[in-house]
């Protein structure tokens, strides 16, 4: 029998409601079966807690007394964006700290503002009849300012290739420093944890889904940046980056345990967000894709020391890249994750026990679909 | 006793031509293993060398090379990571050439095995939350 939001929402606000994460639920569906799984199983959760460059938050400061707007701004020395209104900004998980000693930047503020810390506020702007001033030096702490938002552009990215380097020297990259001539190979994905992986075709996420984002309650809200359909499937599930998700949530519910600032040696800042999706088993279907594991989910290695097309090496499956070592051409390869599995896992626990006692209903999604097919645009150089 | 102990041992351009593996060998029957040997322009150098042999001929190769005018120290606590900063993203654990870090394969968090260690400082630029540290 399929069943509904409202079901499954009743059936939470009683405390009845059955809970299991994408990795418990595996081994129901083999012993029981999905058509019987799916009877029992009102929600299955994910969780992904993993860099992810596309993110930031919108901060609105309050004004001062005379006001200023604010056209160049600074978070303890991390430039913000200054094109938004007065005291409105966005601040890039990427930014970088101005400071010489560098390896802070935006996603440190932005946890550091979670964590309840003091934040540095240093701010210029033109000086207008409305607006006299020209300056302010001050201090600000996340309970102090109005608004403080995420608005991640390009979150839980569904699979991503495995990176490794062929080339004489260590390469630092996003995907972290990677040894000479394939000593180790890096990957991100939490595999059969991961949101996308679990309903690979959005059956049930779309835009207003009620999610875990970095601790608090957040929402699904648009296909992410660079989503794309284009991509070979086994198993039913992507080998390689495809699909992808905008979020946003108020980060005075977070909690600074699920969103880090990450300092990549050699590339740059990224942020670490902590994500849980719930799936509402409304169905056999929607049950047997929750029941994907980590041996039947795989990624294609790629060499990061090339510049450019990177053609697929080898492929793994996800079982095989978390025992800490893959074979290529005889040779053994060290691997490792870029994201925390036990931080998805705890994710993913901590979203089953919200539901569990009645504190997170499901949101249906709103009726806009996501796209069904999309391919990405080459960036062009021309002339005029 | 047969034991196992690592060492750091500083040289000055008065000592630095001295070879301690051969003291180590030809006067207390140890085996010396040279995990890191470095000599800078100003004639100093720095050593880090694993010793295997008996217990009590370990600590009176200490004394030797102390009185000889060596500063030698033994590493106890090498790779230090600060649990509080660390999320177990297992980054680290690719990079290490001993197999000291690992993931365990059911917790999926970081299991350091000290003795392992070898100093090398691999991992510390690995680490994106700065939570490992090398103090030798």
């Amino acid at each position: 029998m399929p069943k509904t939001y409202e079901q499954i929402n009743e059936k939470i606000r009683s405390g009845k409601a059955v809970v299991y994460t994408a990795e418990e639920v595996i081994d129901l569906v083999r012993s029981n079966g999905a058509e019987k799984a799916a009877e029992e199983v009102d929600v299955v959760t994910t969780g992904t807690f993993g860099a992810m460059c596309s993110s930031g938050a919108f901060v609105n400061f309050g004004h001062s007394s005379p006001p200023i707007r604010m056209t160049d701004i600074r978070l303890n020395d991390v430039p913000v964006d200054g094109g938004l209104a007065a005291v409105d900004t966005y601040i890039g998980a990427t930014a970088l700290t101005t400071n010489s000693k560098g390896g802070y930047g935006g996603a440190h503020v932005i946890e550091d503002l979670i964590a309840g810390k003091k934040i540095h506020l240093h701010a210029w702007g033109p000086g207008t009849d409305c607006y006299v001033r020209k300056d302010i030096d001050t201090y600000i702490t996340l309970d102090d300012i109005n608004d403080a938002y995420l608005y991640n552009p390009r979150n839980c990215y569904q699979n991503y290739s495995i990176a490794t380097n062929t080339s004489d020297r260590t390469i630092y990259t996003y995907m972290g420093k990677l040894l000479p001539r394939m000593k180790n190979a890096t990957y991100s994905s939490a595999g059969q944890l991961s949101p996308l992986l679990n309903d690979p075709h959005l059956e049930t996420i779309g835009m207003g889904t009620r999610i875990f984002l970095g601790g608090g309650e957040g929402y699904v809200a648009w296909p992410g940046t660079q989503f794309k359909t284009n991509v070979e499937e086994v198993n039913g599930v992507p080998v390689a980056g495809a699909r992808t998700l905008a979020l946003i949530g108020d980060m005075k519910q977070m909690d600074a345990k699920y969103v880090r600032g990450l300092d990549i040696t050699g590339y740059g800042i990224s942020m670490a967000v902590g994500i849980g999706i719930p799936i509402p088993i409304l169905n056999k279907e929607i049950m047997e894709r929750c029941a994907i594991s980590d041996d039947q989910i795989f990624a294609d290695m790629v060499d990061y020391s090339q510049p450019v097309d990177r053609p697929p090496m080898a492929r793994y499956s996800y079982a095989q890249l978390r025992t800490g070592k893959v074979e290529y051409n005889g040779k053994h390869i060290r691997t490792s994750s870029m994201s925390s599995y036990s931080g998805a896992r705890d994710v993913a626990n901590r979203l089953k026990d919200w539901i569990e006692h009645g504190e997170f209903m499901l949101n249906k999604p709103a009726d806009v679909p996501f796209p069904k097919e999309r391919k990405l645009n080459k960036l062009e150089e021309r002339r005029c | 006793m047969m034991t196992e102990k690592k060492f750091k041992i500083n040289f000055t351009e008065s000592n630095v031509q001295d070879s301690v593996a051969y003291i180590l060998v030809s006067e207390f029957d140890l085996r010396p293993n040279i995990l890191k040997a470095e000599i800078s322009g100003d004639g100093s150098g720095v050593m880090i060398l694993s010793l295997v042999g008996d217990e009590e001929k370990l600590v009176k190769a200490e004394e030797r090379l102390e009185e000889a005018g060596f500063d030698i120290k033994e590493l106890e606590k090498r790779i230090h990571r600060d649990e509080c900063l660390c999320w177990n993203c297992g980054a680290c654990t690719s990079i290490c050439p001993t197999g000291c870090i690992s993931m365990d394969p059911k917790t999926f968090l970081i299991n350091f095995d000290d003795s392992k260690c070898i100093a090398c400082g691999a991992c510390l630029n690995s680490c994106a939350v700065h939570a490992l540290g090398l103090h030798i």
